[in-house]
């Protein structure tokens, strides 16, 4: 049975009745433009639940901070209401007063500009973001959120599906992107140092694992191991900044006592929940103790973290938590009977602190009597205190049925990394943006990568980097014609001929001293006395005495990198297409390499979203000249686009390893950065300009051979005014490129 | 010349680990060069110093680098205004005389040094002085010693195999802990119950030994550390300037050092 409506409209009017108008929140001035306002929300024939919603938020907005911005709001509740549909312009009231209660004015009317841009953005996720939008600022700061909005938005790129989902905060992504907003430490971003800590401590080297997020709840919530893995969560919630860091330092410190002192896993037996849990708490404090008693210190990381008080309800949880501090605890008393029966009996072992049956002795007759006193135990919402401790599955051989740890993590991980590829063709729906990109992707089979590393992202919008956002896939070279390189070369003969004298003609590198020279700046000491002692002996003396510096050796390892995106297909006016004069431009550059010893390699990048960043090592640094290499340049299929910061930042991690002195990113490329989920074109630009400068700060220089009339001003922002080079005859590119090299690197 | 300023007067501390003194004293009675192994600071020179002491034997150092030549330890001709005069260098000097000559880090000189004293270390016992046109025989009472430390070996920087055959090796490790703490109490001049701290805080740095760091904290640290706080430092401030700071610059492995050093105390 449906209520009356008009029965309904009449108790929502009478209960806003003394809230409307002229109760105060809009006095002399402000009352004729709020009535107005409020007129023209209910001519617009939004329906009776916004016009009520509206003259209830307006007039709480307007007490909480002024009735300027409340009136405002009209204006921004139309423009959501038309986008995003009337149960988001509800929701947008709803909203309001909560967060005009937890902003400022400004900030408010802030709020609501963005609330705005996103429904124009995101239409279809105003409605769930509304709705949590209370939950989601009291952990992030406006600026934060809009962060995540448009993180969010950008992260699911044209599929709509994964972006509702985000924004329902389904999907694990936008929980991390939260946490990072929120500026709470997960785990992960200092995994190393705290496995560095915990093998410091014990000289453990045990694998860490995120819990996985399908787990039950308590797993998610608490630190655990089994089987040689340690699980941790990925954050503890309501620890940031120190305190996040000091509590994954007590759950290590505690996990890695248990891995010390504990011994093989108890029996299960038919221990009744409560008795596993109180016997777990036992071993808790006794592998403590005993960690303690050799690293004193432990206690001062451990003791803040225990903070029940010696009164309060008579629950199982309350009751654990006190005997967990007042086995630990040495200065805190207790009034509870059990409590203290616990503390003394535990206290009275002595030493036999290392024997574990003791856990399970006092564990027993605590247990028991809980059981006598009648206290409730629910282990399903159980989760021990503090929350460094672990969740105690691994004090336990497991059941039967439940699958080993490890399997499971290891699964996890592999879903992780197949993630990219598997993703991608649910995506190509043929409609919206999409439908443009299907220009640039139609030429090329789908073909097998691996993905191999994942790079940040600059978002200059937001103005900061977005971690992981990209992922490479590497292929393996396609091999073509063998010949290829030796055609080149024959086609190209003068050419040869010319770049083997320049060659010649070049010397880089860093400064050394040479010995026994005919000339140069000082003596060397060691051949002037051999030269005195052959004239003393009457032998003809060696006239080469002094010594100097120079720069003899070359010192510089090149990576050539190729965009190879769909638009290298193009045909240029001489004839050919732009790939085909790149690769006849890069077999002489090689050429030129070889002559000059440097060590150096060739890559071909293209893009398809973010998740596939295409990279195939032509030539590593490792592998030797050979026609090898023109085989797998003639194997290059161009397609898809440029993502070219992603590529930057995967060859500059190749380049980084080289021992050279110098380190060059030769890319050669014909266009400007662009991808099927960026339809802003600065984007890419401006990523790809803080990757440029990213790799100048490693040491690693980045110049661009950018072939036809590209944009110049463009390429200067991501390059740098000296940081590039335009050729526009393209079909000069073989000639000019070995020069150019040559000219750059002297 | 002679040499006198090389003699030890006054016993240098050293505390036994194992057999080394009697190892070491076998050695030497039967002249067979020796190698000491072992990671850096662990008292691989303080020993030798002993052992000269205990010999009664003058003791020639010589710290080898990157740079170093054959002559800088065979010696050369130096000009003079009456004209050439060669110079000995350690090593001949101790060949001629009778010393223990110790090579400090051997793998850090070129290759072509650690040649020149092959004919030193078998049964020939000469010295060939090319320059000079003289073969020197080792006087009876000479030794060679060198030390190695197989922690920071690469390829490029390894002993040769006919270079190490040559050897017998005395293997030094950090002591055991409570050895350990008696050293650093001894020579830190500072009481068991800190030393034992220290001590403790050097094993979690062991620990992480190819975890991040290439070498623990050697006890050569930890006597700076006790030093320190003999001076009135603070036992987290004297870890920080003379072993965290030292030993790392990767912040991971500082933080995790800085925290394992509160947990010990």
């Amino acid at each position: 049975m449906s209520p009356d409506p008009r029965g309904f409209l009449r108790l929502a009017g009478t209960a806003t009745a003394p809230q409307e108008g002229a109760s105060g929140a809009f006095e002399g001035e402000w009352l004729a433009p709020w009535l107005r306002v409020r007129r023209k929300i209910e001519g617009a024939g939004y329906g009776t639940a916004i016009e009520a919603g509206f003259r209830r938020a307006g007039s709480a907005c307007a007490r909480i901070v002024g009735p300027e911005p409340a009136i405002d709001m009209g204006d921004y509740l139309s423009a959501i209401t038309i986008k995003a549909g009337r149960r988001a312009g509800a929701a947008f009231c709803t909203a309001a007063p909560l967060v005009a209660a937890r902003l400022d004015g400004p900030r408010f009317r802030s709020w609501m500009s963005l609330m705005q841009r996103f429904a124009a953005m995101a239409p279809d996720c105003v409605l769930p973001v509304l709705e949590r939008t209370e939950a989601l600022l009291e952990r992030v700061t406006l600026s934060g959120f809009e962060a995540w909005l448009l993180g969010g938005v950008r992260l699911a790129g044209a599929d709509r599906e994964r972006r509702l989902a985000f924004f329902r905060l389904e999907t694990p992504d936008a929980a991390k992107l939260l946490e990072r907003e929120a500026g709470e430490t997960g785990f992960f971003d200092v995994e190393r140092r705290m496995r560095a800590y915990l093998g410091a401590l014990y000289g453990l080297r045990v694998p860490v694992r995120e819990a996985p997020p399908d787990r039950h709840d308590g797993a998610r919530r608490r630190a655990g191991f089994a089987g040689g893995l340690l699980r941790m969560p990925p954050s503890f919630p309501g620890f940031s900044g120190d305190q996040a860091l000091a509590l994954y330092r007590a759950a290590l410190a505690h996990i890695g006592a248990h891995m010390t002192y504990g011994a093989a896993p108890f029996p299960l037996g038919q221990l009744k929940p409560m008795q596993i849990a109180v016997v777990s708490l036992i071993e808790d404090a006794r592998v403590e103790a005993l960690a303690m008693r050799a690293l004193p210190g432990l206690a001062r990381l451990w003791l803040p973290f225990h903070i029940a008080q010696a009164s309060g309800a008579m629950t199982a949880p309350s009751l654990f938590a006190r005997l967990s501090r007042a086995l630990i605890d040495r200065d805190f008393e207790d009034i509870d009977g059990w409590v203290r029966k616990g503390r003394d009996m535990f206290h009275a072992v002595g030493d036999r602190l290392e024997d574990p049956a003791i856990s399970r002795a006092i564990g027993n007759i605590l247990g028991n009597d809980l059981g006598q006193m009648r206290v409730q135990f629910n282990a399903k919402t159980y989760a021990p205190q503090p929350p460094y401790r672990d969740d105690n599955a691994g004090l336990w051989a497991p059941a039967e049925d439940t699958p080993p740890e490890e399997d499971d993590a290891v699964a996890v991980e592999g879903v992780r990394l197949r993630q990219a590829p598997d993703e991608t063709p649910e995506r190509q729906r043929p409609d919206g943006p999409q439908a443009a990109a299907g220009r640039a992707r139609a030429s090329v089979a789908r073909d097998v990568g691996l993905p191999v590393a994942r790079y940040s992202e600059y978002d200059y919008q937001a103005a900061r980097d977005r971690p992981d956002w990209t992922t490479v896939v590497e292929h393996p070279p396609a091999l073509g014609d063998v010949r290829f390189a030796a055609r080149v070369l024959e086609r190209h003969a003068d050419l040869a001929q010319k770049i083997a004298s320049l060659v010649r003609a070049v010397r880089v590198g860093r400064p050394q001293r040479l010995r026994r020279q005919a000339e140069g700046e000082t003596l060397d000491l060691d051949a002037a006395i051999d030269a005195h002692a052959a004239l003393r002996a009457g032998q003809m003396p060696d006239p080469m005495v002094f010594q100097s510096m120079a720069r003899r050796n070359r010192d510089l390892a090149v990576l050539v990198l190729l965009d190879v995106s769909q638009s290298t297909t193009d045909p240029v006016d001489g004839g050919g297409r732009v790939i085909d004069l790149e690769r006849d431009a890069v077999v002489m550059l090689a050429e030129a390499m070889v002559g000059m010893g440097d060590p150096f390699a060739i890559a071909a990048f293209n893009s398809n979203g973010r998740e596939e960043v295409r990279y195939t090592r032509i030539k590593r640094f490792c592998d030797p000249p050979g026609p090898q290499i023109g085989s797998a340049l003639a194997g290059v299929a161009p397609g898809y686009s440029t993502r070219l910061g992603a590529a930057l930042r995967h060859a500059g991690a190749e380049l980084r390893v080289q021992p050279s002195f110098r380190r060059l990113i030769l890319l050669v490329s014909d266009g400007e950065p662009a991808d099927v989920d960026c339809p802003d074109p600065r984007y890419l630009v401006e990523d790809a300009r803080r990757a440029v400068q990213a790799l100048s700060l490693a040491g690693i220089d980045v110049f661009c051979v950018g072939l036809g009339l590209s944009n110049a001003e463009q390429q200067a922002r991501i390059f740098g005014s000296r940081g590039f080079i335009q050729i526009a005859d393209i079909t000069a590119l073989a000639r000019k490129l070995p020069a150019l090299y040559l000219r750059l690197t002297r | 010349m002679d040499l006198d300023q090389y003699r030890i007067e006054a016993e240098p501390f050293y505390h036994a680990t194992g057999g080394e003194v009697a190892q070491f004293a076998a050695a030497y009675a039967a002249r067979l060069p020796v190698m000491l192994k072992g990671p850096t600071g662990c008292g691989k020179t303080r020993f030798i110093e002993h052992m000269a002491w205990r010999l009664g034997r003058p003791l020639v150092t010589v710290a080898c680098h990157e740079d170093m030549t054959a002559s800088d330890l065979v010696g050369r001709y130096l000009l003079e205004p009456s004209g050439t005069v060669w110079s000995d260098g350690p090593l001949s000097q101790a060949v001629r005389h009778g010393g223990l000559c110790y090579l400090d880090e051997i793998v850090e000189a070129r290759q072509d040094t650690t040649v020149v004293i092959h004919a030193l270390t078998d049964d020939r016992r000469v010295l060939p002085l090319e320059k000079k046109g003289e073969l020197v025989h080792a006087h009876p009472d000479f030794q060679l010693v060198i030390s190695y430390n197989p922690g920071y070996q690469s390829v490029l920087k390894d002993l040769k195999e006919s270079t190490k055959q040559r050897f017998c090796a005395l293997d030094f490790g950090y002591p055991d802990p409570t050895v350990e703490t008696e050293i650093v109490a001894a020579e830190a001049r500072i009481d068991a119950a800190t030393a034992h701290r220290l001590v403790q805080i050097a094993q979690r740095s062991r620990n992480l030994r190819g975890q991040g760091l290439s070498e623990g904290a050697s006890t050569r640290m930890l006597i700076h550390a006790g030093a320190l706080m003999r001076e009135g430092i603070s036992l987290s401030e004297a870890c920080d300037i003379a072993v965290i700071l030292p030993i790392t610059d990767d912040p991971d492995m500082r933080d995790a050092l800085t925290h394992a050093v509160a947990a010990c105390a």
